[in-house]
């Protein structure tokens, strides 16, 4: 199960409101080929993988992906 | 100033935490890496260390019986990691300014 963690992964500073580039970005994330996509691919595709080796990868992977 | 002091207290545990994400997915396809192992746990012990002092004074970083809370239940507090200057409202309901 997933733990979520009260913090960034990297700080953040914004100094301008620039909603275009605020789609495209998005659309990055969440969007067709988009990380989350891949994300849940791993989550889901790590249950049948032969070694343990790639059952971890795809795991921790899968979790760095999942969160915005 | 204390939204200085804690966003250097944050930077710490990122930076840790980078590191400690990285062996990690390293060790995940070389696990009789000796020294990639002590570097990990080095790290760890460092990382937790960081995250104990910063909720001691900044309240839980996590939930789920992962870190415990003063009263009243601080995990509902601001600021949560989206919050900045720019999306605080009016009310100040998002207490970047809040501690102390």
């Amino acid at each position: 199960m997933w733990i979520y963690e009260k913090k960034l992964e990297y700080p953040v500073k914004v100094d301008s409101c620039n909603p275009t580039l605020a789609a495209m970005i998005l659309e990055q994330f969440g969007g067709p080929d988009g990380e989350l996509s891949a994300g849940i691919r791993y989550l889901t595709q790590r249950w049948t993988m032969p070694t343990n080796q790639a059952k971890a990868i795809l795991t921790d992977i899968g979790t760095e992906e999942l969160v915005p | 100033m204390d939204i200085m002091h804690r966003e250097q207290c944050l930077r710490k545990i990122q930076e840790l935490e980078f590191a400690v994400i990285e062996l990690n997915l390293y060790l995940d396809t070389h696990p009789t890496h000796q020294q990639a192992l002590m570097d990990y746990n080095k790290l760890t012990q460092e990382l937790m260390n960081a995250k104990i002092m910063y909720e001691r004074q900044f309240g839980p970083l996590t939930n789920f019986g992962y870190a415990p809370s003063q009263y009243p239940w601080q995990w509902i507090e601001s600021p949560w990691p989206w919050e900045n200057e720019h999306t605080c409202k009016e009310d100040m309901s998002c207490g970047s300014m809040k501690r102390n």
